[in-house]
């Protein structure tokens, strides 16, 4: 595994010169690449990207977000993703393709205000983004304690395969569903739940300091007086 | 209110949910109990140029409330009475969901019950401030300013508006001839009462005392109480979508005039404190 190289960059910037491949907030101008966004730019082997330091959530296709409904009207929710454009969820994806707007009241399977695990399944510039709440996992979301965090700091939270989310859950004994868009749900016993959110808001806060696994796990250690293991890859 | 306009933050159902189930515990979110008002500060006299005023923090909430005494003709049908008007304002940076632009519903709606709890008390004795009956009254202006909205503004407010009033020095006036002018002698309001606010907000089949901005947010209805020295009930107001049952209402009482005197001699102390210095 290849050493990554990360520096502080600002729109414009300068990132690297020669044979590299954009991938995400940079742009490329004959064989330089430079910066969209201020944050930390990453070099992976020919990978270049850069990771900002803040920002509302860009929707993705296949991204699986947390939403609140912020609005009902007779075919679709409409969803808050903590994004710059509110979602919308089509009454045909929960009812069917039967769906009926005379016979099919919305309210009956979600409420304003309710929280739901979704999937983007269409967006593009010309129209909001398209939620699917059918499949794996996917649906209300009953219970929990709903956490923001800055989208930008999703990654982080996660880790490298999921090791940052396992850790804490492990830890703490909670349940951690993740939404890309920055929206996080814990589930777990009452007592254990504040400990959770703490690291949560300490993954939020350092995400952009070396060394973080380590931060979080010496803090979840010293919060529980034992120690927490947390899983080594290669090359780190 | 229209259905688009946000007063409050927005919260989850899920939030809701927790706050429940941590009523049912007794605890509410900032480890208060059920029956507990939040940490009550006054200012008295914070503006030098005002007859009377009070600044007053009730946790998070700041309001400000500013009391001027003016020469003015009575209302018709009260020849013999002084003119008593309460004006609210909630600044833009108050809270985020406030916009500049004249007084919104809810604004309207806190003035006057904070005028009613002063009125119908019968805190200021109104007939002692008719100076010359169908001719010449002193009208008394509340002007309410909200700095910081964190729940609760109709108790911060009405315990700032009554702190403010039995502080209020004016202008004597006299009549010289055909005419009315203001001496250099200085009187106090003729307070006779002191009238306390007491509200309490209902989230799901609980009932606590002094919701603060999250609370208030997620709370199905409220009601509004003032009694009087005496602790007798001279003003309610409900709010909201939700209910109380008449159970529900007369434990409230009982729980309001409790906590009414507790706030009263927070109130008398401050002004107390204020006349010596």
């Amino acid at each position: 595994m290849s050493k990554i190289r990360r520096k502080f960059v600002v729109p414009g910037d300068l990132i690297v010169r020669g044979d590299y491949k954009p991938v995400a907030n940079v742009y490329r101008e004959g064989n330089s690449i430079y910066s969209l966004k201020v944050g930390l730019s990453e070099i992976e082997g020919r990978r270049v990207r850069v990771i900002p330091l803040s920002g509302r959530y860009a929707p993705r296709v296949n991204d699986v977000v947390v939403g609140i409904i912020t609005d009902i009207n007779p075919y679709a929710w409409t969803v808050d993703i903590n994004s710059f454009f509110s979602a919308f969820l089509p009454a045909t994806d929960v009812f069917g393709k039967r769906f009926s707007p005379e016979r099919d009241d919305l309210t009956s399977r979600l409420k304003l205000k309710d929280v739901i695990l979704a999937q983007i399944i269409s967006f593009d510039r010309s129209k909001d983004p398209m939620l699917s709440a059918q499949g794996p996992r996917l649906g209300p979301i009953r219970g929990g304690h709903l956490v923001k965090i800055s989208p930008v700091k999703v990654p982080r939270l996660i880790g490298r395969k999921g090791s940052m989310t396992r850790m804490i859950e492990e830890a703490t004994g909670t349940r951690i569903i993740i939404g890309q868009n920055g929206y996080v749900v814990i589930n777990g016993p009452p007592e254990k739940i504040p400990l959770a959110i703490k690291s949560i808001e300490m993954v939020e806060a350092e995400a952009h300091l070396a060394g973080l696994t380590e931060n979080i796990q010496n803090f979840l250690s010293k919060s529980l007086g034992r120690k927490i293991e947390s899983e080594k890859f290669d090359g780190e | 209110m229209s259905a688009a306009e946000r007063k409050h933050e927005f919260v989850d159902s899920l939030r809701r949910r927790q706050i429940i189930d941590g009523l049912s515990l007794g605890k509410r979110t900032d480890g208060r109990g059920l029956t507990d008002y939040r940490e009550l500060k006054m200012e008295i006299g914070a503006i030098v140029k005002a007859n009377g005023s009070a600044m007053v923090h009730l946790g998070n909430t700041i309001v400000l409330v500013g009391v001027k005494v003016n020469l003015g003709t009575p209302f018709p049908d009260t020849p013999d009475e002084g003119i008593l008007t309460v004006n609210a304002d909630v600044l833009p940076i108050a809270s985020p969901y406030e916009e500049p632009g004249p007084p919104d519903e809810d604004t309207i709606e806190l003035a006057r019950v904070v005028d009613r709890g002063i009125r119908e008390s019968h805190m200021i004795d109104m007939s002692k401030l008719a100076i010359q009956p169908g001719k010449k009254v002193y009208s008394v202006f509340i002007d309410v300013t909200v700095l910081d909205v964190d729940g609760n503004l109709f108790d911060a407010v009405s315990y700032a508006a009554v702190a403010a009033l039995m502080t209020t020095r004016f202008k004597k006036a006299v009549v010289k001839g055909d005419e009315v002018i203001q001496s250099d002698k200085m009187m106090e309001m003729p307070v006779k009462t002191i009238p306390v606010s007491i509200t309490t907000a209902k989230i799901g089949s609980h009932t606590i005392l002094d919701p603060d901005g999250i609370e208030e947010a997620v709370m199905d209805a409220r009601l509004t109480t003032t009694f009087d020295s005496a602790n007798r009930l001279c003003a309610t107001q409900k709010g909201g979508e939700g209910w109380f049952t008449p159970e529900e209402i007369l434990r409230q009482m009982d729980i309001a005039r409790v906590k009414a005197k507790e706030i009263r001699s927070v109130i008398k102390e401050a002004v107390k404190n204020a006349k010596k210095s």
